[in-house]
């Protein structure tokens, strides 16, 4: 009796153990696996995903599998860690569907499958539903900037507030004329496609009729070879309009070189050697814009600058007569010529801001009520 | 004619790149690269064009005998060097690598170091207190400066340390960048965001044409 009694105590603890490691090495299958379409790309990835497993389960990773058509249960990727719950094939081809099965990996290797997802194909989005807001946004601003270009021709007084940097232009301008000096132009280094280099063109193609009226040397090195080639193109046509063709001199607008110190120092020497009476900076600036600036101080040079480079406004504003800020730089073309569309767009633009304004104090109130929505949208937008 | 047709052009692009921006589908994006594309094949002409106009500069200097009219022979000098062993060797000989390394770089951190001067000086201008806005610039500069120099960790955690506002400066200079600078700056940002929209829709629907040489159509 005592002896069958031991037999069946050593089976149980026997079955105990042998049930324990079994169950340690055997891992859950996962569960709830979908395969998606990947929203809002261009039809190259599919997204699989699966929940997570219980922590107790023994998972020590997971491989995802995928099959074309009736072909064979292909490993794809690495073996991912355990607890990821999502992986994103962009190894796929366009109009081919494939399914896909997760397998669970333990410890001691042993592996478990999910049950295989119906069959998807990438297809590409026409559309990103993400950016709604912004594109939302995008065709209000634009609305707002057209319908105010259009009232405009209609005559109405557009007033715009007065900016010192563009008033003094027509003294920089005179000055040098009285002088007998020359103006010296620099557009930073910006490409032909940079806002800040097209606003700077634009006001140097309203210098340059000046400059043609005044018989003003006018002196342009570039950074660019497209902005060159554009620059030139440009001055020329404003001295042909001013009915002063023989005034221009291409040779004073010239290549100097791409790179950023060289041009710098390249700038400098013609400051030091030249003496202009006038300097705009006016385009895209880097860390050469101090050098530029106060190399021009040291002569005695007038002054403009204006950039869209906002950590370099501060040492413009340090070193030169006047700045223009940031958006003065597109209001130029307006303020000089005083044409009531570009005047038009500045209004547009003001509608733009009082918008962002609005939005702002809604914001604020908002979040100090609780009510975050505003904040979760514009954090989804960004 | 001559200016309608890059006006058409501007607008269709300038329209089509838009749309790119919303679209990630692939024949989207395909177009998107495309015109990237066609647009860097402006570039090596335009380079040859620039490098024409440099070397016409110089040469009219060397002619006119200008002031300092001898370093012009060392832009050609220059240019002959790298074009002769750059153009047949590419850009990867260590030739071509060494005066880089060893003249181009060092001549480019010259005059970038000069920057710390140039900084003292329109630092000095900026800062000298004439009235109140200059005076509040001074102070503000100042617990900044404080707050990030080594020398002001030294004078506030150390020399200072009795003080019970010493560890106040770092806090102080944290909340000036937080809050009205990092202000400042996002207003001015959206400025110029908004301001570089309103000039793009200007090109594309032709208001704006100082890229086509300035003047009507």
């Amino acid at each position: 009796m005592i002896k069958t009694t031991q037999w069946v105590a050593i089976c149980l603890v026997l079955c105990l153990s042998v049930g324990t490691a079994f169950s340690q090495g055997e891992p859950v299958a996962p569960s709830n696996v979908t395969a998606v379409d990947t929203p809002n790309d261009d039809g190259s990835s599919i997204t699989i995903k699966w929940d997570a497993a219980a922590e107790d389960t023994g998972i020590s990773g997971y491989q995802i599998l995928r099959r074309i058509a009736d072909g064979e249960l292909e490993p794809i990727g690495d073996l991912l860690p355990a607890g990821t719950t999502a992986y994103v094939d962009s190894a796929i081809e366009g109009g081919t569907a494939y399914t896909y099965v997760v397998r669970a990996v333990s410890e001691t290797d042993a592996t478990v499958d999910s049950e295989q997802t119906p069959a998807v194909e990438g297809t590409g989005e026409w559309f990103h539903t993400g950016k709604t807001a912004i594109f939302i946004v995008m065709l209000l601003f634009s609305a707002a900037i057209v319908w105010n270009i259009y009232d405009a021709r209609s005559g109405k007084d557009i007033f715009v507030r007065r900016i010192p940097g563009l008033e003094a232009v027509d003294e920089a301008i005179g000055r040098a004329t009285e002088m007998g000096r020359s103006i010296l132009y620099v557009l930073g280094l910006g490409g032909v496609s940079g806002a800040a280099t097209i606003a700077g063109m634009t006001i140097l193609g309203q210098v340059a009729r000046r400059t043609a009226d005044y018989e003003t040397a006018l002196r342009v090195p570039c950074n660019d070879p497209i902005v060159l080639n554009v620059v030139r193109e440009m001055v020329k046509t404003a001295y042909l309009d001013e009915g002063r063709p023989d005034a221009y001199n291409e040779d004073n607008i010239f290549f100097l070189t791409e790179s950023q110190f060289a041009y710098a120092a390249g700038v400098d020497g013609m400051i030091i050697r030249e003496k202009p009476a006038a300097i705009f900076l006016q385009g895209t600036f880097y860390a050469e814009s101090l050098i530029l600036a106060e190399t021009g101080n040291s002569v005695g040079a007038i002054q403009i600058a204006g950039t869209t480079s906002e950590s370099q406004l501060p040492f413009f504003i340090a070193a030169c007569d006047y700045t223009l800020i940031g958006e003065e730089l597109f209001a130029a073309t307006a303020y000089l010529s005083k044409d009531p569309m570009f005047l038009g767009s500045i209004r547009g633009q003001d509608w733009g801001k009082l918008l962002i304004f609005a939005a702002l104090i809604l914001g604020v109130l908002l979040e100090l009520s609780g009510i975050n929505w505003i904040t979760t949208l514009l954090q989804r937008v960004s | 004619m001559k200016r309608q047709v890059p006006l058409i052009l501007c607008f269709l692009f300038g329209v089509v790149m838009i749309l790119t921006e919303f679209s990630p589908h692939a024949a989207s994006q395909s177009v998107y690269n495309e015109i990237v594309n066609w647009t860097l094949i402006v570039w090596p002409f335009a380079t040859v064009l620039a490098v024409a106009t440099l070397v016409q500069t110089h040469w009219a200097r060397i002619q006119r005998r200008s002031e300092h009219w001898q370093y012009s022979y060392v832009v050609f000098a220059g240019i002959i060097v790298m074009a002769a062993i750059g153009v047949p060797f590419g850009m990867k000989h260590p030739a071509f690598e060494w005066l880089f390394n060893n003249v181009q770089v060092p001549m480019g951190a010259t005059m970038f170091s000069l920057l710390a001067f140039f900084i003292a000086s329109a630092a000095f201008r900026a800062f000298r207190a004439r009235n109140t806005e200059a005076t509040l610039l001074l102070v503000t500069a100042l617990i900044v400066m404080m707050g990030n120099v080594p020398v002001g960790d030294l004078v506030w955690n150390e020399v200072m340390a009795w003080s019970p506002w010493s560890d106040k400066v770092s806090e102080a200079r944290q909340w000036i960048l937080d809050n009205p600078n990092l202000s400042a700056r996002r207003g001015i940002i959206l400025g110029i965001s908004l301001g570089g929209i309103s000039q793009s829709i200007r090109i594309i629907l032709g208001i704006e044409r100082s890229y086509l040489s300035g003047g009507d159509a």
